[in-house]
């Protein structure tokens, strides 16, 4: 094995272990070891939608900034996400949460009007800000949130995973039909594997391998935060 | 006349006026040979990568629904255009074989440094401005290039009849600029029916006008900068 090759197998189990971490944090137990009423869950469904929404706008920058190839890895990656596939009956993933919040007894219309969490915006707005800088960089701060969601990669299961195990726990709701959470389980373990393939080709110089690293640390850091305000807001409402 | 289509007008004055600047001109008053043929033909594919970068950055910025549409637009330019069966880089790589350029040629190119000043202004126009403006300064390149709207051709119709005119090379061969010839038709006409949408205020159209004006002044460099670079090939 190279070197190139043997720092990117390192650089890749580093990231696998940051994933897996991140649900050792305190902000992650404490978000999944809530009890969700019903109220609870259109909340953190609402919330998620705008989750979604600025996931889009990260996307967009990072594919402004990448090289060509990697432009359109994410285009294609943005076809799940903005548009669906209609060929195979699926939506886009905005409709597929609110039409899982129609499951919880959500009108279409909440989604409007339901104001952004203060922290959400705040954490919005940090991988915004990461999304702007150096494409690795900013590459490795959406990827690695996909990752977080790969049940492939983590032990015990996925984000969406986990948070659908609890709808169905404690709501009776089973995963089958929260179609936007059973759709990321199986969408991001697919879409877990673009940084990969990105770091294979462009990761090739320990310049290139840290700032993956950087990216994605301070994506994850973004994201305990986010789900802390998640947890805290959930908390006040019975 | 409501808003928008006193702005659709302002739009289409100021991208027939481009044509009339010195540096539209100038480029289009150089002689081509082949070699300035080659060099016009290695920059456009560098200037088609940087419309990339752009819109990918306007993506970012944009609502949701324009998000989609930018997206569609993007399938043609960096994925397939079905006119082509072929990505826009593809074609201009492609394109060059006419003019006996090599894919290697396009992958050493570099940018010479006015271009390289018009691209960083493009780009910030498009990070770091409201989205209307972001988007009306894409926009506006695609418009100019609208032979609809543009009088006397757009700039991929006028620099396809340079080529036929004076290196003898049938604008059907040259196969991106004839694509563009008709793929910006389309793609200005798609994109501008969002103004209709989104401009409703005086405030609205301001955004949009400030991306429209600025745009086209960096496209008056990059075109004299062109007109610059060429008239220096031998």
């Amino acid at each position: 094995m190279g070197s190139s090759e043997n720092g990117g197998k390192k650089m890749w189990d580093e990231l696998v272990r940051m994933v897996n971490d991140q649900f050792d944090t305190p902000q992650f137990r404490r978000l999944l070891s809530i009890s969700f009423s019903r109220e609870r869950a259109q909340q953190y469904s609402i919330q998620m939608a705008y989750y979604v929404k600025n996931r889009r706008d990260c996307w967009g920058y990072v594919q402004g900034a990448a090289p060509l190839d990697v432009k359109r890895l994410i285009w294609n990656h943005e076809q799940d996400e903005l548009i669906g596939n209609k060929s195979e009956g699926k939506d886009d993933h905005i409709t597929l949460a609110v039409k899982e919040g129609a499951v919880l007894g959500l009108g279409a219309e909440a989604f409007d009007t339901t104001p952004v969490l203060d922290g959400g915006m705040t954490c919005f707005y940090s991988w915004l800000h990461i999304a702007q800088r150096p494409w690795l960089e900013a590459i490795a701060s959406s990827a690695i949130l996909e990752m977080r969601n790969s049940s492939e990669l983590i032990q015990g299961g996925s984000l969406s995973k986990r948070i659908g195990e609890i709808f169905a726990r404690d709501l009776g709701i089973p995963l089958k039909k929260q179609i936007n959470n059973a759709e990321h389980v199986v969408m991001d373990v697919e879409h877990a594997h673009m940084l990969y393939q990105v770091a294979q080709k462009h990761a090739t110089t320990e310049a290139a391998r840290k700032a993956i690293l950087r990216g994605a640390k301070e994506s994850l850091m973004i994201d305990r935060v986010y789900r802390g305000h998640l947890a805290e807001m959930l908390e006040t409402l019975p | 006349m409501s808003i928008v289509n006193e702005l659709t007008a302002t739009l289409a004055k100021m991208v027939n006026d481009q044509f009339e600047s010195p540096e539209f001109k100038h480029l289009l008053s150089v002689p081509l040979t082949l070699e300035r043929g080659r060099f016009y033909v290695v920059q456009s594919a560098l200037y088609t990568s940087n419309r990339r970068d752009c819109w990918g950055y306007v993506q970012g910025s944009a609502p949701l629904e324009v998000k989609r549409v930018i997206w569609q637009h993007e399938s043609d330019e960096l994925v397939n255009d079905p006119r082509a069966n072929m990505d826009h880089y593809t074609l201009t790589v492609k394109q060059g074989e006419v003019v006996g350029l090599k894919p290697e040629d396009f992958e050493k190119a570099e940018l010479p440094p006015m271009v390289l000043a018009c691209f960083y202004a493009w780009h910030h126009i498009a990070i770091r401005n409201h989205w209307l403006t972001a988007y009306a300064s894409s926009h506006m390149l695609e418009r100019r290039n609208n032979g609809k709207i543009v009088k006397g051709g757009g700039m991929s119709y006028r620099i396809g009849e340079k080529f036929e005119n004076e290196l003898g090379i049938n604008l059907k061969k040259m196969i991106s600029l004839d694509v563009h010839v008709v793929a910006d038709m389309d793609h200005s006409e798609n994109i501008s029916e969002i103004f209709h949408r989104y401009v409703k205020t005086p405030e609205d159209r301001d955004l949009v006008l400030k991306g429209a004006e600025e745009c086209m002044a960096i496209d008056r460099a990059y075109r004299g900068a062109l007109g610059y670079y060429m008239e220096r090939i031998e």
